[in-house]
């Protein structure tokens, strides 16, 4: 879902980086506040095999593959959407820099998109599936996959004001695309992660979401 | 830092095994272009040149092949986990100053 840098002029690319960076300041806020040395290795590896992982595109028919984002799978495991946040805009940024997979002057919108909105979205549907005592394992999965799927549609919605892209057809578009790969690339794999973590190191997911979503009801 | 060293072990076994496994077919945003922009104005997008150039793009080292894949995807794995490592502990060690 990586935008490159000709699908969207600059004036409007510059807007995008106005929303985003609010978020990813917000996030440094985070790390300053969460991070302790039990922590930053944690993260610095979920970064790195985010990274990795985004280089496998995983094929889902219609000659259409996709990857996944990951922005949900950190943001629950940290039980903060900032956390993905954070992650996402170093993935992206090295990405866009290093690799050219998505332009640099239209990275903000990627960070927007993949960082703030799959992580957010994904967040706070997990959580408020998981007040709702509902499995762990079906949380993780449609969180994630409701996060992509709604960042799929944010993007074409910025590609049709970007005049890249007729509305209707492109949001029919990304969205089959993406409710696939939504299903495949994110919520599988986040939801197998989540499982695996919580089995070796509950401390890490579980006990921390519903001590968040118990306060979020009271 | 034992989750550390499992994280960058998975991490770089899915670095050298992306190149062979990675599909070739055009990413969700990419085939939505293909399929509601018309030809012309599609292939003027695709070539037009990124704003910066960089050094390995498409995740693969010019004339190494396979192999120019995997050092890439490697180098950016292990890279990330340098930069994040880095800035997490900046930051974390700002707060106790």
């Amino acid at each position: 879902m990586h935008i490159p840098d000709s699908f969207m002029p600059l004036s409007q690319a510059l807007v995008y980086w106005a929303i985003a960076l609010p978020f990813i300041f917000m996030s440094f806020r985070w790390a300053r506040k969460d991070m302790d040395d039990m922590k930053i290795p944690i993260l610095a590896a979920l970064s790195a095999g985010i990274f990795a992982i985004q280089a496998l595109n995983i094929p889902i028919g219609m000659g259409t593959s996709g990857h996944m984002v990951g922005a949900a799978l950190v943001a629950i495991i940290f039980g903060s959407p900032f956390a993905g946040v954070l992650v996402l805009t170093l993935v992206l940024l090295v990405q866009g820099i290093v690799f050219a997979d998505g332009g640099i002057t239209v990275m903000g919108a990627n960070i927007l998109n993949m960082g703030v909105i799959s992580g957010f979205v994904g967040y706070y549907s997990f959580v408020a599936l998981r007040s709702k005592n509902i499995d762990i394992k079906v949380s993780a999965f449609f969180g994630a996959w409701l996060g992509l799927f709604i960042s799929s549609i944010a993007t074409a919605i910025e590609m049709s004001i970007a005049g890249t892209f007729p509305l209707v057809p492109g949001l029919v578009a990304m969205g089959t695309f993406h409710f696939v790969i939504g299903i495949i690339g994110e919520g599988l794999i986040t939801a197998i992660a989540i499982a695996a973590i919580a089995k070796a190191r509950p401390d890490l997911v579980d006990s921390k979401i519903t001590e968040d979503s118990k306060e979020a009801l009271l | 830092m034992k989750l550390l060293y499992a994280g960058l072990a998975i991490a770089l076994l899915i670095s050298v095994l992306a190149p062979y496994l990675a599909s070739s077919d055009p990413d969700g945003l990419e085939s939505a272009a293909e399929s509601v922009i018309d030809e012309e104005r599609f292939a003027e997008l695709e070539e037009a040149d990124p704003a910066i150039e960089s050094p390995m793009p498409d995740y693969s080292i010019e004339g190494k092949g396979k192999l120019g894949e995997i050092l890439a995807i490697s180098a950016g794995t292990i890279g990330i986990l340098v930069i994040s490592f880095g800035l997490a502990k900046v930051l974390k060690s700002n707060r106790s100053n």
